[in-house]
């Protein structure tokens, strides 16, 4: 073991340059499946009444999310969490609030046939696009075996790998231009190592690579009141009394875009977030200016998309 | 014995490919040990057991803080899924692999869920330990800002809390029970000096002491995490695999040892069999090369007797030419003498008829009348006068000469028959002598008079035969032609239909004689048809009926209708037959074309 750690101590002293990493920059290996998975992204037909499509929800527009607390399904009723985005959210390491789909494309089979979400049978959904002649040629050209749910599936997951936005601001600082950031900007980043964040929100999707329970240094669901079923966290998932009020550590790629936070939507700003996580997570006390200079590096971490977002 | 041959083929088909079909089992289950497999499996393992390695030591980096982020934590489960994925591919289907490789998944699937745990809770325990120095720090300067910093009680507080910062620290580098129950009691103390606390001093030795407690929860939590995770036996597990791997790769070298043994056998059973055919091959072919030679000795046997007999065949054949020559000399000479013995019997009859008349001639009442009058020579006008003998003498003699005259003709008339019948009798010797190769004579004749002449000629055979000759001889100008040959080849005709009829008795016999002249675009041909209703010509017979010695007759010579149509031929003519069949009578024609002389009449 002392021999792989001296034989990997290179890697380490350039890991250790900064705790959050570039977003690769998004790669098309299959620009015919990402084609079909970005008309089914829009496609209403995926939902139980034709009403709502991927889109309804993960709006391109405005960060990948629909702004509000909980989104509306295709039968007007209020799904269950916020909404996360769908930027990026090929980096995460799982899917889902709870973490319970392992991959993009048990999420897509997941929200497809959910009662609230979308309502439909992956059976109707193969049915209807199999019938669709706008599909017939996108598909044919993209999949030997044609319409399957399971090339339905990749289709989507295809697309969503490609919806990841580098070349944020805080990414052209990490790459060496320092420029990049104001010098307010950088001192949040440097609070927000220092505080603490960091030892969460890490890695190249600043999040989304692990577990924690919201509310380590205090009780936030008793503050906050109204506890809820999806409360409980990834617990819904394996039963396990140590996964209660565990959730998947979003994110903050594109955080300036996305409100309102956490999984219940209840935090309407950042300010408020960083509030809320310094209150509960941290269990520290910050400045108004240190909290405000957090903000102010969270906005540098909005990437692009085919363009500024 | 097609069909035994056949089946035969398919036997040996059926062999061939049963022995090509065993041939490639063996083959195929030979390469079944095929080891790079093996050792593909056995690096994708190895692969597997550093990938776990170093997943366990990024989690020991971590915490010990050297691993700034999770992302390799998280990426070696990927790479692990999928190399076990592909190991999925190798070992399915084996049942003993189900058991070993199910305890594999459990095993990983085991460390995730552990290292989800030890992630969210080292960086819990890392936050609040690399928080607490700050935390004493601060508590410091908040009591400092209050303004009890000298005071007895604020003394032991922040005593206390560098006491407890002290002993946070150690116990996170060594954390033993001891040492939790003391920091235990001591933040119980903390809670106690509190209340002496303003609020803000009191927030921040609230904060600093939930940061002590969490170091205290989690340090413990994050150490037994790192124990079961040290603990979960994946390297176990891949050994396992790697083991019933080899061993399987053992059985499956010893089994495609095996195969191969079989292979072995194969080939030298094949060799034997390929040996035995060579030998065979080799026999048969010295057997069909004596057979060849002695075939070619009995080839060249034969062809000399073959010569031989060929030399005998042209021998007999021109003996036979040459009797056949001279049995048509024969023939001719039979012919002609018939021929001639035929013209005889009219010449014997004039001279018969010639002979009685002259027999019976009047001329001896000449003579009577003569004596008488001769008698009565002196005094004949009385004798002529008063005699009753006298008186009737002139008119006697008138009637006489009447008589005589008439004598005279009928002998001149028979004397002209005979002249003629002397003629043909010439004309015959002739026509021998044509067939001796005279040089033809063209005379201009009337082929009416040629006809009744070879009928003439036929006389007594057609008398003889009591046969009706029916004549269509239409009134055709005299042309010139070899007189002798044609007659010759009529009188042949004839004689034919005549004999045709010798054994024709439910109806009359007849023989049809039609003459014609035709134009046609080569020139005149005149045309002879003699026609019988006789004993007709077999069919096939019709084809060698004018070879030389083809005969239906006993006592023939098969030279008559050769010669006729020899002789048609030389003057450019033919004969044509026909015949209806056996008993339907034949018809030959004698085509001649005739040059219309110019001074023909």
């Amino acid at each position: 073991m002392v021999i792989a750690l001296l034989a990997s101590s290179p890697a380490l002293a350039q890991s250790l340059d900064e705790p959050i990493r570039p977003v690769p920059p998004s790669a098309v290996p299959a620009p015919a499946r990402a084609e079909v998975g970005r008309r089914l992204f829009n496609e209403v037909r995926l939902s139980g009444n034709a009403r709502v499509s991927c889109a309804s929800c993960h709006d391109l527009r405005s960060g990948g999310v629909d702004g509000r607390d909980h989104s509306i399904g295709f039968e007007g009723k209020a799904t269950a969490v916020n909404t996360p985005t769908v930027l990026n959210a090929a980096l995460n390491f799982k899917q889902f609030w709870n973490g319970r789909a392992d991959s993009l494309e048990a999420q897509i089979n997941a929200v497809v046939e959910d009662p609230v979400e979308m309502g439909s049978k992956w059976a109707d959904v193969v049915r209807l696009i199999a019938q669709a002649p706008e599909y017939q040629v996108p598909i044919r050209n993209a999949y030997a075996d044609g319409v399957t749910k399971a090339n339905l599936q990749n289709a989507l997951a295809t697309y969503l790998r490609t919806l990841t936005t580098p070349n944020s601001r805080f990414d052209q600082y990490l790459r060496g231009n320092r420029a990049a950031l104001s010098d307010e900007e950088r001192a949040g980043y440097t609070k927000f190592k220092q505080y603490g964040c960091i030892a969460c929100h890490q890695g190249a999707n600043v999040g989304g690579n692990m577990f924690q329970k919201f509310g380590v240094m205090g009780d936030y669901f008793a503050k906050r009141g109204n506890p809820t079923k999806a409360d409980l966290g990834r617990y819904l998932v394996t039963g396990e009394e140590a996964d209660k009020y565990v959730f998947k550590v979003p994110s903050l790629r594109n955080v300036a875009l996305t409100a309102p936070y956490f999984h219940d939507g209840s935090a309407k700003t950042l300010d408020e977030a960083v509030d809320i996580m310094f209150r509960y997570q941290l269990g520290r006390v910050a400045s108004k200016e240190d909290k405000s200079a957090i903000v102010k590096f969270l906005g540098t971490l909005t990437g692009e998309l085919s363009g500024p977002l | 014995m097609p069909r035994v041959q056949r089946k035969r083929w398919m036997f040996v088909s059926a062999g061939g490919l049963a022995l090509a079909a065993l041939l490639a089992f063996l083959y195929v289950q030979s390469q079944r040990g095929d080891d790079s497999n093996y050792y593909e499996n056995v690096g994708l393992l190895r692969q597997l057991k550093q990938v776990d390695a170093q997943w366990e030591l990024d989690v020991l980096r971590s915490r010990m803080g050297i691993n700034a982020d999770y992302d390799s934590l998280v990426n070696p489960l990927v790479t692990l899924t999928q190399l076990r994925d592909r190991l999925q591919d190798v070992l399915t289907h084996r049942e003993r692999a189900v058991g070993v490789e199910g305890a594999f998944n459990v095993a990983i699937a085991e460390k995730t869920r552990l290292v989800e745990h030890f992630k969210s809770h080292n960086s819990i325990l890392h936050n609040s330990l690399a928080f607490l120095p700050t935390a004493a720090n601060d508590v410091g300067v908040v009591v400092a800002r209050d303004g009890n910093a000298e005071g007895p009680s604020a003394r032991r507080l922040l005593a206390d809390v560098n006491e407890m910062l002290l002993l946070s620290m150690v116990y996170s580098h060594a954390p033993t029970a001891d040492k939790a129950a003391e920091i235990q009691s001591r933040l119980y103390d903390l809670d106690a000096h509190e209340k002496y606390l303003s609020p803000e001093p009191h927030q921040s030795v609230d904060i600093f002491a939930s940061h002590v407690s969490t170091v205290l929860r989690e340090q413990p939590v994050v150490s037994e995490l790192l124990k079961s995770i040290a603990a979960i036996p994946v390297a176990a597990r891949v050994d396992d695999l790697d083991q019933l791997l080899s061993e399987e790769q053992q059985q499956a070298d010893r089994r495609a040892q095996e195969y191969r043994r079989y292979l072995l056998i194969l080939a030298v059973a094949l060799a034997a069999l390929l040996l035995y055919a060579a030998v065979n091959v080799v026999r048969s072919h010295a057997i069909i090369n004596r057979v060849n030679r002695e075939l070619h000795a009995t080839n060249a046997t034969l062809e000399r007797r073959v010569e031989e007999r060929t030399r005998d065949l042209r021998a007999a054949q021109s003996e036979l030419l040459t009797t056949a020559r001279r049995a048509g000399m024969a023939e001719i000479a039979s012919n002609v003498l018939h021929n001639v013995g035929n013209v005889l019997n009219s010449v014997n009859i004039s001279a018969g008829v010639i002979g009685t008349r002259m027999r019976e001639s009047k001329v001896e009442g000449l003579a009577k009348a003569v004596g008488l009058l001769n008698e009565h020579a002196a005094d004949l006008g009385a004798f002529l006068a008063d005699d009753e003998r006298g008186r009737r003498l002139p008119g006697y003699l008138n009637k006489l000469v009447t008589i005589l005259e008439a004598e005279r003709r009928g002998t001149l008339d028979e004397l002209g028959a005979m002249t003629k019948s002397i003629d043909h009798i010439k004309d015959i010797v002739a026509t021998q002598q044509s067939y001796a190769g005279t040089a033809s004579v063209v005379e201009v004749i009337q082929i009416q008079d040629l006809v009744e002449d070879a009928l003439r000629m036929n006389a007594g055979k057609l008398a003889r035969h009591q046969i009706a000759v029916i004549r269509d001889l239409a009134p055709l100008p005299a042309v010139p032609l070899d007189k002798s040959r044609v007659l010759q080849i009529l009188v042949n005709l004839i004689s034919n239909a005549a004999q045709a009829l010798e054994g024709v008795a439910d109806r009359t016999r007849q023989v049809f004689l039609r003459s014609s002249m035709a134009s046609a675009a080569d020139g005149q041909w005149l045309r002879i048809v003699v026609t019988d209703n006789g004993e007709g010509i077999k069919e096939e017979n019709m084809a060698r009926l004018f070879v030389h010695g083809f005969t239906t007759r006993k006592t023939g010579h098969g030279f008559g209708l050769h010669s006729c149509a020899l002789a048609a031929k030389e003057m450019g003519g033919a004969i044509l037959v026909h015949s209806d069949g056996p008993s339907r009578g034949a018809a030959f024609t004698l085509e001649l074309p005739v040059a219309l002389a110019k001074g023909a009449p």
